[in-house]
């Protein structure tokens, strides 16, 4: 077997008693894009640091090409990294902040020069070698940021929430570049992100980070459609919870009651399953039909609100027991036309869609 | 950045302004203008009409010598003051600030206890029989008491101590305004320790050093009581000259001209300092 390019194994990290990062292992491979998604204080962005050696774990190796990376203290360890927050050295031009990484390592002038400007190239900003940072807007300083940290062809590059000071159009527009350089470059990024959607349009996988263990590890389509734990069924994409009971289960499917008499069967269930267990039922707002009229095991649900949000149309529901639950039906869709607040439906889905965590 | 927010509110509303003004601006002219005015008159009608008085000062070896000792002490101190202040301001912006709030009290503590009393102290401490000897002795690193006080040693020790606040407070205030992540992102950047500092944290801490560092060299310059006390004979400073001028000789023509020297020597560097590292301009 191959050696992994970059191999996080049983990764700790302890503050006094409180454990920011548990037991944290992936093995990922050179040229691919890995998202950390997770919430705030779920111990993404500390594995990060313990990756550019800001902190040291309190267990556990890194190895880059088969050698631990531990020892190695930051400004030896010859990884770019961008930051969060604007970290542009503010009494340097652009030119010679780019510069920055390759006069520290004593390269030759002329080839720092010619460097300097197929990064800024890199980053469509050609011509700003002699602007002053504070001059510029925050999305060009982080492409200044993104140029200083590739200049030196770094095997591995961080990227700690770069876009969480800019607005949404400048993050589409610096996303989109991202992707680009990652293409252009095929360096190894490992880019942390609280914001599911930044982590989709980015990644090749997303290493989805829950109180300081990974959940799951998946492409996003297999986040997506088969999530590992119920925190990873709520956080990639909108999805419903309903309380049921496990009636039985056989093979990781079960039959599942669901309060109000209605009962499904040949549900995925993760967790463990022992019979009449509590369970969460995940359904997705997009894998629910209504039917206006009685249908056996429907869920019987009462019609809230109706939002219109263009090729979709929104029907907020809620069970008796006043459980809110989503749908999303395509705009002219038969079953809502004419639909009105108060009306009763039913909702059914296709077993095999939904999922449920033990 | 006081005057331009002044310049700004005098620009929208003049006349009210400047009316509020007024009583500061008359105590001002007061105790401070016309005093100095009437300084530069004496310094050139007395004893007679002339510039005779400017003419010994400066031509005179023995005055010229009290001048380069003068800027010798109060560059020798706002050099020493640099380098011990720099880390104690650096440790002050980077601690926890339960622990800075104290260290920042004692220092400032420090500057409000009576300077006499500041300077006899160290007089004690320095002298020949005093701690600082015996203790050195004590310990076998010396054989005969170092000549600690009443010199140059004396007075740079002695006024470091009293200006280190002047150099710590400013340092404090720029070095606490770096994110900590430029210093981070040098680090991923390659550079080692002695990078970061030389190439990153001491460029932008500049402006504090300096602020501080003017504000030494000028109060140095006019300082009377510690070199009275803690220097010799030999190495007189321009306030001591001014004083044995105006005390001792009655002089007020050379008195007032040596004032002047130090008062244009001041405002120069002043200048300097406003054209180079004005925070308000951008460095």
């Amino acid at each position: 077997m191959t050696q992994p390019f970059l191999s996080i194994n049983g990764i700790r990290k302890n503050y006094g008693n409180v454990t920011a990062v548990k037991n944290v292992s992936m093995d990922i491979a050179q040229g691919e894009f890995m998202t950390f998604l997770g919430p705030s204080g779920s111990g993404k962005s500390t594995t990060l640091y313990i990756l550019a050696g800001f902190q040291d774990p309190s267990g556990g190796d890194i190895l880059l090409n088969g050698q631990s990376l531990l020892s190695t203290p930051s400004h030896k360890r010859n990884i770019g990294m961008v930051f969060q927050r604007y970290t542009l050295f503010p009494h340097l031009t652009v030119g010679e902040n780019v510069a920055f990484p390759l006069r520290i390592r004593r390269r030759p002038q002329a080839e720092i020069a010619e460097r300097v400007k197929a990064a800024l190239k890199l980053v469509r900003l050609e011509g700003f070698e002699d602007r002053m940072p504070a001059l510029m807007s925050g999305g060009q300083q982080q492409r200044v940021a993104l140029a200083r940290a590739l200049v030196y062809n770094p095997p591995v590059l961080l990227m700690d929430e770069p876009l969480s000071a800019l607005d949404k159009k400048l993050r589409e527009e610096i996303q989109f570049e991202i992707r680009r350089i990652h293409q252009e470059t095929g360096v190894t990024i490992l880019y942390v992100t609280h914001d599911q959607e930044e982590a989709l349009r980015l990644s090749d996988r997303i290493a989805v980070f829950s109180q300081g263990e990974i959940d799951q590890i998946g492409t996003g389509p297999e986040l997506y459609s088969n999530p590992a734990t119920r925190f990873v069924a709520g956080f990639i994409g909108d999805s419903n919870f309903l309380d049921a009971t496990v009636v039985t289960s056989n093979a990781g499917k079960a039959k599942l009651a669901l309060g109000d008499g209605a009962v499904v069967e040949g549900v995925p269930l993760h967790g463990p399953s022992a019979a009449s267990s509590r369970a969460s039922l995940m359904l997705r707002p997009e894998r629910l039909s209504l039917s206006r009229v009685s249908v056996p095991s429907g869920i019987a649900v009462t019609v809230r609100d109706i939002t219109f949000l263009g090729n979709n149309v929104e029907v907020s529901t809620a069970t008796p027991a006043g459980v809110d639950l989503a749908v999303r039906l395509p705009f002219g869709h038969e079953a809502i036309s004419s639909l009105a607040r108060g009306e009763q439906a039913w909702l059914t889905f296709d077993t095999a869609s939904a999922h449920a965590f033990a | 950045m006081a005057v331009t927010v002044v310049t700004g509110a005098v620009k929208t509303k003049r006349g009210a302004t400047l009316g509020y003004l007024l009583p500061a601006l008359l105590l001002i002219a007061l105790f401070f203008i016309v005093p100095v005015l009437m300084l530069l008159m004496r310094s050139v009608l007395e004893p007679e009409v002339g510039l005779q008085n400017y003419k010994a000062l400066l031509g005179s070896t023995t005055y010229l010598r009290v001048f380069l000792n003068t800027f010798l002490v109060a560059g020798v101190v706002t050099l020493v003051s640099i380098v011990v202040g720099y880390p104690v301001a650096w440790l002050l912006a980077i601690m926890p600030q339960k622990w800075s709030r104290i260290v920042l009290a004692i220092i400032i503590l420090s500057m409000w206890t009576n300077l006499l009393a500041r300077t006899y102290a160290w007089m004690v401490l320095l002298q020949r029989t005093g701690v600082i000897n015996k203790t050195l002795m004590g310990l076998g690193l010396i054989d005969t008491p170092l000549a600690l006080v009443n010199n140059l040693v004396g007075v740079t020790i002695g006024m470091t101590y009293i200006m280190l606040p002047f150099v710590i407070l400013p340092l404090m205030g720029v070095i606490r305004t770096i994110d900590p992540a430029i210093l981070r992102a040098a680090a991923l950047c390659g550079a080692g320790k002695m990078q970061c500092f030389l190439r990153v944290l001491l460029p932008l801490s500049l402006p504090g050093i300096a602020a501080g560092a003017l504000m030494v060299f000028v109060m140095s310059l006019g300082y009377f009581v510690t070199p009275a006390l803690l220097g010799g004979t030999s190495n007189m400073m321009l306030a001591e000259l001014v004083a044995q001028f105006v005390q001792s000789l009655v002089n007020w023509g050379m008195g007032g001209a040596a004032a002047l020297v130090l008062l244009v020597v001041t405002l120069a560097l002043y200048a300097v300092q406003l054209r180079y590292f004005n925070p308000a301009r951008g460095t």
